[in-house]
């Protein structure tokens, strides 16, 4: 066991219980943790994806490694990626990124759409963010539309034409499963009033619209218990003597922190 | 007597809600310490699951996608485990990628617990490709041109040097895709872009707040089974016959659900008691 293994189990145990503090009520142990996880959450997921993609993936296709001399405009493009490496070795690595890649200069767009994005946060240059946002919302449309209709219509309408006819169990199913796609879609159906017999079978719609409600809170119990068991299962790891009882510790000095703090509000309740 | 036992109902169904995570708290950590060892039996979709990869033939592609993080790590890695462990006893060929930056850490965690137990070398029986940023365009990607949006693995090895990637262009030529979802992007898109367009079998292991959303697919054939949550983990540790970290969970998980369908008993007997009781009163 090393020491850094120690002191992370301390920290996931600290953040753990500071976390869980909140369900005596909120207290400055869950605003730390809070913030922590906001903060480190947005600067982790920003490291991951220029590592991932924007340094291989677009600088890595703009300026691929590459053997020789330059002439040309290729040393002019390559001295403007050495102007850079001379900011950051490690971003542009010297003679070129080794990503696999070939040049392939049609990638600008991307790279300039990009710079118009990071150009929000100058006002008077703000407007151009609205070209990439433009490119982002028509390409997300183009491909959700292809995949919603093709997965989420069509395959789905072929899967509910289903055997009427089978057995007693399968019939049973395949009818219900009709009868409530059908009385579901009725009750989305918003062009005319819920009334007379369109209005009984849409009621039928939200029965069976509640039953999927009450079987996604189920299950959603369900996960939210699963959390609750890998947290102990972790606290009752960490608690251990390879541990320096790190559970214990902990549980105690918040125990303690909020018992002071509690003690105080009640000494000056004005000040609260 | 019949009022004395409606008070005891009425002031148990309005006890403080902290006394309620107390006793949560209190019948999900005992379990763990004192097991009881309740059976497990696998239910359809699980059993379903299974045999998708039980059919697969030795030296099979298979695709295994990470869509999950820390937070729904306790439902999610046991899945994983099971099924890596599942893929690695039938000598499949592994294929790992990542749609959530966290996914790959959670894809590390797996390897690094399950190889010990097998005599596998990286690049010819496994390989990490990693997360890639871009959602659903990233499964269009793979289906597409896997070696365009791919061109080094994890740990920055050139595509066309790993020997398991030379055969492998796009996901028609993988056998099947296994999705571990929490999310978007999770099996939704694999569905979406990928194993329908590409024709390709689809199975999953999702958190069991997805597992409502997945089912359609499932009844339509787009996905081939669903491993649902931490008692799907424990259900396919039970069918591979490798207990692991669900199948410890189970007992803490079923007393917790136990307890929580009392207190929804509870608190309904309550309001319509105490609702009874005003309409007396006026």
């Amino acid at each position: 066991m090393t020491g850094m293994e120690i002191f992370g189990a301390w920290i996931a145990v600290f953040l753990t219980l500071a976390i869980f503090s909140f369900l005596y009520k909120d207290n400055p142990f869950y605003k730390i943790a809070e913030h922590l996880f906001v903060g480190i959450s947005a600067g982790y997921w920003a490291a991951i994806a220029f590592w991932n993609q924007i340094q291989p993936n677009l600088f890595g296709r703009l300026w691929p490694k590459v053997d020789g001399e330059l002439s040309g405009l290729k040393a002019f493009w390559y001295g403007i990626y050495n102007f850079f490496g001379w900011f950051h070795s490690g971003i542009f690595p010297e003679g070129g990124i080794d990503k696999g890649h070939e040049i392939d200069i049609w990638y600008l767009i991307p790279f300039v759409l990009g710079m118009f994005m990071i150009l929000r946060l100058w006002p008077k240059f703000g407007w151009l963010a609205r070209w990439s946002m433009a490119y982002i919302v028509g390409l997300a449309a183009g491909l959700r539309l292809y995949g919603f209709l093709s997965s989420n219509i069509i395959s789905q309408i072929k899967g509910s034409a289903l055997p009427m006819f089978d057995s007693v169990g399968t019939s049973i199913n395949s009818i219900l499963i009709i009868i409530g796609t059908l009385t579901g879609l009725f009750y989305f159906f918003f062009s005319q009033e819920h009334t007379g017999i369109f209005g009984k079978i849409s009621r039928v719609g939200i029965w069976f619209l509640m039953i999927s409600f009450g079987a996604s809170f189920g299950f959603a119990v369900m996960g939210r218990i699963s959390l609750l068991i890998g947290r102990f299962y972790d606290l009752i790891t960490y608690s251990s003597a390879e541990y320096f009882h790190a559970s214990w510790w902990v549980l105690g000095l918040i125990i303690i922190g909020l018992g002071i703090m509690a003690f105080k509000e009640k000494a000056s309740p004005e000040s609260h | 007597m019949m009022k004395t036992l409606l008070d005891i109902i009425v002031k148990l169904g309005s006890v403080d809600r902290r006394v309620i995570f107390l006793i949560i708290a209190l019948v999900v950590f005992l379990p763990l310490i004192f097991p009881v060892g309740l059976t497990i039996k696998p239910t359809d979709t699980t059993r379903r699951s299974f045999e998708a990869v039980d059919e697969l033939k030795e030296g099979d592609n298979f695709l295994m996608s990470f869509e999950y993080g820390p937070s729904t790590k306790p439902e999610v890695n046991p899945m994983a485990v099971a099924v890596l462990n599942h893929a690695f006893r039938k000598n499949l060929r592994v294929y790992i990628t990542c749609l959530w930056p966290d996914g790959q850490f959670m894809a590390q965690d797996v390897l690094a617990e399950v190889l010990p137990d097998y005599d596998k070398v990286y690049g010819e029986d496994y390989v990490l490709l990693g997360y890639r940023p871009g959602n659903e365009a990233v499964v269009k990607g793979i289906e597409s041109n896997i070696k365009g949006l791919y061109t080094v693995d994890y740990a920055n090895t050139l595509i066309d040097e790993i020997p398991m990637m030379q055969d492998v262009n796009s996901l028609s030529d993988i056998d099947m895709v296994f999705s571990f979802s929490a999310g978007y992007p999770g099996t939704v898109e694999w569905v979406q872009y990928g194993c329908d367009p590409a024709g390709v079998k689809l199975s999953t292991g999702v958190a069991s707040i997805q597992v409502n959303e997945i089912l359609p697919y499932e009844n339509a054939g787009q996905v081939l089974g669903i491993i649902a949550g931490m008692p799907g983990a424990a259900e396919y540790e039970t069918m591979i016959g490798k207990k692991g970290f669900g199948t410890s969970g189970m007992d803490a998980q079923s007393v917790a659900h136990l307890v929580i369908v009392l207190f929804i008993v509870l608190g309904n007997a309550t309001y319509f008691i105490e609702r009874k009781r005003s309409q007396k009163t006026y």
